[in-house]
């Protein structure tokens, strides 16, 4: 079943005829995870950086925020046996729209909390598709951990 | 005939705005006009009449209860929301059907776009004095329209606007106007220059992807923002992606910081929840 993945959303799934998918990240992050071993595969769509911004949005949408959602998204998949050190990590979106000023660097802040979270989790990200101005389809397969990546100009590939 | 003669004379045949949307914004003007004659001009547009109550049903208006018929709908609405309601519900029948294909836009993409570009411009405008709710939202809007009337040419072209995006680092309404002569803001400008709207919003929907938006007339500097926070959020957008320039410089003089562009964001989010309805129409 194909199962969507909408703006601060995020599904964690181990049936094997299971896709995940979200649709049109732009300064937004992708996060897709998958266990080889547990075949459980979870995939987050986080749209701002810090949920310190707004405490109550937070509660309410915890996937809206990066470090909210991370670590929401990394212990719904332990509950269906995934493991933290056999778990493929891989990153798409952050673009941002042209603006030297960098008021506009909604994605290059998201990345950024990202790898900080990730460095003190010890965490590493196998594959990254991470900024430009395109925006992203990105998919992933329960049952064998393909996860295919479609960019606006680039066409869609296998990450 | 060239592409730019073809693609502006087709400018000329776009279907008029719906005369009920100008009437019944002329009739507001007027504080002693009631109910029962805006009605009598409503009624006359059965497509905007069935909108009106669908929209006015959706919780983004926040009636307090249900509406069943026109006449009761008018009495629970406030003027302001009238306004609203009847521009969208007008606007609607301009973005039905495969009208983005153009700019690989799903069916309902565009219209989905141009909603939340309305709402955001309206959550942006409580940031700026000089800017009416209203016309934000008008604007916002109607930003993209030009899109509906530029898709079939942008087709056509494609592989060449695409490549001088991805290859040349363009935006994509430079690479527009670069191979077709016009760009989707220049139609719509031209579009709401022939419905007769007033020129703060002709201009604002014209300059939306100027990069230099946010140094002009605060409406267009709204309207470019919301467009650009909104293609950030990924909401209906096309190949076009996150190619477009706005320096970012500007927002100063409206005091606005990236922290209030992350809450209008997130507002964003819990009102388009409530707008569904309207993305239906």
């Amino acid at each position: 079943m194909k199962i969507v993945v909408g703006i601060s959303d995020m599904k964690v799934s181990n049936k094997p005829e299971d896709m995940l998918i979200t649709y049109s990240l732009g300064s937004c992050i992708g996060v897709v995870i998958w266990d080889p071993v547990a075949k459980v595969g979870g995939l987050l769509h986080y749209m701002l950086p810090d949920s310190s911004l707004d405490k109550d949005k937070a509660a309410n949408k915890p996937f809206m925020f990066a470090d909210t959602g991370i670590p929401r998204l990394f212990k719904e998949t332990y509950k269906y046996g995934a493991m933290k050190n056999r778990l493929i990590v891989k990153v798409v979106g952050g673009s941002q729209i042209m603006d030297n000023a960098g008021v506009f660097n909604i994605g290059k802040r998201n990345h950024a909390v990202l790898r900080k979270i990730f460095w003190k989790n010890q965490i590493m990200v196998a594959k990254e598709d991470v900024g430009g101005s395109g925006n992203r389809t990105v998919s992933l397969e329960i049952g064998t951990g393909i996860t295919h990546l479609k960019v606006s100009g680039r066409g869609e590939f296998e990450l | 005939m060239s592409r730019l003669e073809e693609i502006l004379s087709l400018v000329k045949h776009v279907p008029p705005f719906p005369k009920v949307a100008h009437r019944v914004s002329e009739m507001l003007q007027d504080p002693n006009v009631g109910a029962t004659e805006l009605a009598e001009v409503i009624q006359y547009d059965q497509v905007i009449t069935a909108n009106v109550l669908k929209i006015c049903n959706a919780a983004y208006f926040g009636l307090s209860r249900k509406v069943a018929s026109l006449d009761e709908a008018l009495v629970v609405v406030g003027n302001d929301t009238l306004k609203d309601i009847i521009i969208t519900s007008s606007s609607a029948r301009y973005y039905k059907g495969p009208v983005g294909e153009g700019y690989k836009l799903e069916q309902g993409d565009l219209w989905k776009h141009s909603v939340a570009a309305g709402i955001m411009a309206k959550e942006l405008a409580k940031h700026v004095q000089e800017v009416s709710p209203g016309s934000a939202y008008t604007a916002g809007l109607l930003h993209d329209i030009g899109k509906r009337f530029l898709s079939s040419f942008v087709a056509d072209e494609f592989k060449q606007i695409m490549m001088k995006v991805v290859k040349e680092g363009c935006s994509f309404v430079d690479a527009e106007k670069e191979l077709l002569g016009a760009s989707h803001a220049e139609l719509g400008g031209l579009i709401l220059q022939q419905w007769e709207f007033p020129k703060e919003i002709e201009l604002a929907v014209l300059q939306h992807h100027d990069p230099d938006a946010l140094d002009k007339d605060p409406l267009t500097a709204v309207v470019a923002l919301a467009n650009a926070l909104v293609i950030s959020m990924g909401i209906g957008v096309g190949a076009d992606g996150l190619a477009t320039s706005l320096r970012g410089a500007g927002l100063k003089r409206f005091g606005i910081t990236p922290m209030h562009l992350d809450l209008c964001m997130a507002n964003l989010l819990e009102e388009i929840d409530r707008a569904q309805e309207l993305f239906h129409l």
